[in-house]
């Protein structure tokens, strides 16, 4: 759902520390959904930058106005809401952030709903999915990776 | 006694999606634009802050459908049983989840939530005191590929959504109505159940992203000869690299509706309200200014419920959108426009007077 819209436009940019070095960048994603969810559902992206993958572990997320948070922090916040009108904000790490110019971006959201009890929910509690293409476990109502070419923007937060 | 129109604001959702419509837009378009009265949402599209709305929230939805003399009709409530991370929610946990939402259904006016049909029965029987208390009636949704009748599918899917199926769903939801006596207990049938074929726009969708066309065209010809798991594996073992998720390959195949449309007869006494279900409403040939969806029954499912009196709301339920969002805004499709068209079918149908 919502492939084309997933990563809002003209929402990417650099990150930067306290002393202005790029430490990473960011972009604006929607739920690819019909309906908002618990943010502890919110399990993490496949992203994959001009041909190089930035796993989970390298990521934030930014939402209701909070700092940004990890997946494993996001786990526990069982009562908050991602509001369905809502834009949250993925950071990644890496040094000196992306080059000024276009590029190529594939991601594939994982979010943890469903509509009642499955086979694997044991599972997942012990080992959540992976968000990869061609694997649409976990992968809440998108099922393959969607294609953005992006243009960096200038500024970004500090 | 008679069909009344609604709508479900589910049918606004790429228009909500992306700021056009907000939940005010969405009904008055039912009231000025279809003419009628029914509200029906889905709670974690609409409720700011779910499950906890803020007081002002709550005053300014009633005072809004007053305004505009609306009826709440159905909530749509789910189950995510993964909420808490560190285990599955237990079925005591799934209750307490389900009489929050009734709670919250009462407070905004609502006369009755609809249940996912993978609602466990035990879950529900655990909320029927709570659903009294808030006089908020409990409709399990009859959505495919559950079928009414038991006995009439014997396909055991183990792979995708389908295999969270437990076929016994309607007849488990009678039998509690009949040993409790609450009509507090119900039903929702969704025309998704009446479908016979697969939406030319989820076919388009599936074809622009799938690795090979002739996997597409073998599951549109073949699917008939195979059970649902045997199909997945064929597909595979024909044409590796196929690039078709599984849940795709499910609507690729659908070839015949899950329930008859005579089914419905024996239920009718039982249901809370029926989602309209439609994915793509087109001009009949020969007929302008009259509208159909291709791939889902109406009339016969409709007679049924005129003949059996049924004395209800069928609230439009608009799906077609998620198949054309995968390009530019030029190729998305007009959600208003097709509830209007829709309910130029019902009104139609129904025998309602212009």
């Amino acid at each position: 759902m919502f492939d084309a819209f997933l990563i809002k436009p003209d929402s990417l940019r650099n990150d930067y520390d306290a002393d202005g070095k790029a430490i990473g960048f960011q972009f604006a994603v929607r739920i690819a959904d019909y309906r908002g969810c618990f943010l502890s559902l919110v399990n993490g992206y496949y992203i994959n930058v001009d041909g190089t993958e930035y796993g989970r572990e390298l990521q934030t997320f930014e939402i209701n106005g909070k700092a940004p948070r990890t997946y494993e922090e996001l786990k526990t916040c069982v009562w908050e809401h991602w509001n369905y009108d809502d834009a949250g904000i993925v950071h990644v790490k890496k040094e000196g952030g992306l080059a000024p110019g276009r590029h190529k971006i594939g991601i594939l959201q994982s979010i943890l709903a469903q509509y009642g009890y499955m086979p694997w929910d044991e599972e997942w509690v012990k080992n959540p999915p992976v968000p990869k293409p061609g694997s649409a476990e976990g992968g809440g109502k998108t099922e393959t990776v969607s294609e953005f070419d992006l243009e960096l923007q200038e500024g970004g937060n500090a | 006694m008679a069909i009344k129109r609604g709508v479900s604001l589910y049918s606004y959702q790429q228009a909500q999606f992306f700021g056009k419509m907000d939940w005010k837009a969405q009904v008055r378009e039912v009231r000025e634009g279809l003419g009628t009265d029914g509200i029906e949402i889905i709670n974690q599209q609409l409720i700011r802050d779910y499950p906890f709305p803020s007081e002002q929230f709550i005053y300014d939805w009633r005072n809004y459908l007053a305004r505009y003399n609306m009826n709440a009709v159905t909530m749509d409530v789910y189950l995510d049983v993964h909420q808490f991370r560190d285990h599955v929610m237990n079925y005591r946990e799934a209750a307490e989840h389900l009489k929050n939402d009734i709670r919250l259904a009462a407070k905004m006016g609502f006369k009755n939530v609809r249940c996912l049909v993978l609602v466990p029965i035990e879950v529900i029987e655990m909320c029927i005191p709570e659903a009294e208390k808030y006089d908020v009636r409990i409709g399990k949704e009859i959505h495919a590929p559950w079928p009414i009748k038991p006995g009439t599918v014997h396909d055991k899917a183990t792979k995708g959504m389908a295999a969270g199926i437990n076929f016994n769903a309607v007849d488990e939801m009678l039998e509690l109505r009949l040993r409790t006596g609450s009509p507090y207990v119900g039903l929702v049938p969704d025309f998704g159940i009446f479908q016979f074929a697969p939406s030319e726009v989820s076919i388009e969708y599936i074809r622009r992203h799938c690795h090979n066309q002739d996997a597409v065209d073998f599951i549109l010809e073949h699917a008939p000869e195979y059970k649902h798991d045997e199909l997945i594996d064929v597909v595979d073992e024909k044409f590796p690299g196929h690039g078709i998720p599984v849940n795709s390959i499910d609507r690729l195949a659908l070839h015949k509706p899950c329930c008859q449309p005579e089914d419905i007869k024996d239920i009718i006494p039982y249901i809370i309200s029926i989602h309209g279900k439609f994915y793509n409403m087109t001009e009949i040939p020969g007929k302008p200014g009259q509208y159909e969806d291709k791939c889902i029954d109406y009339a016969t499912p409709i007679k049924y419920l005129l003949e059996g009196g049924f004395d209800g709301y069928i609230d439009s339920e608009f799906e077609g959108q998620r198949d054309q969002q995968d390009r530019g805004v030029e190729y998305l499709v007009d959600e208003v426009e097709q509830v209007r068209r829709h309910h130029e079918m019902l009104k139609r149908l129904c025998g309602e007077a212009d």
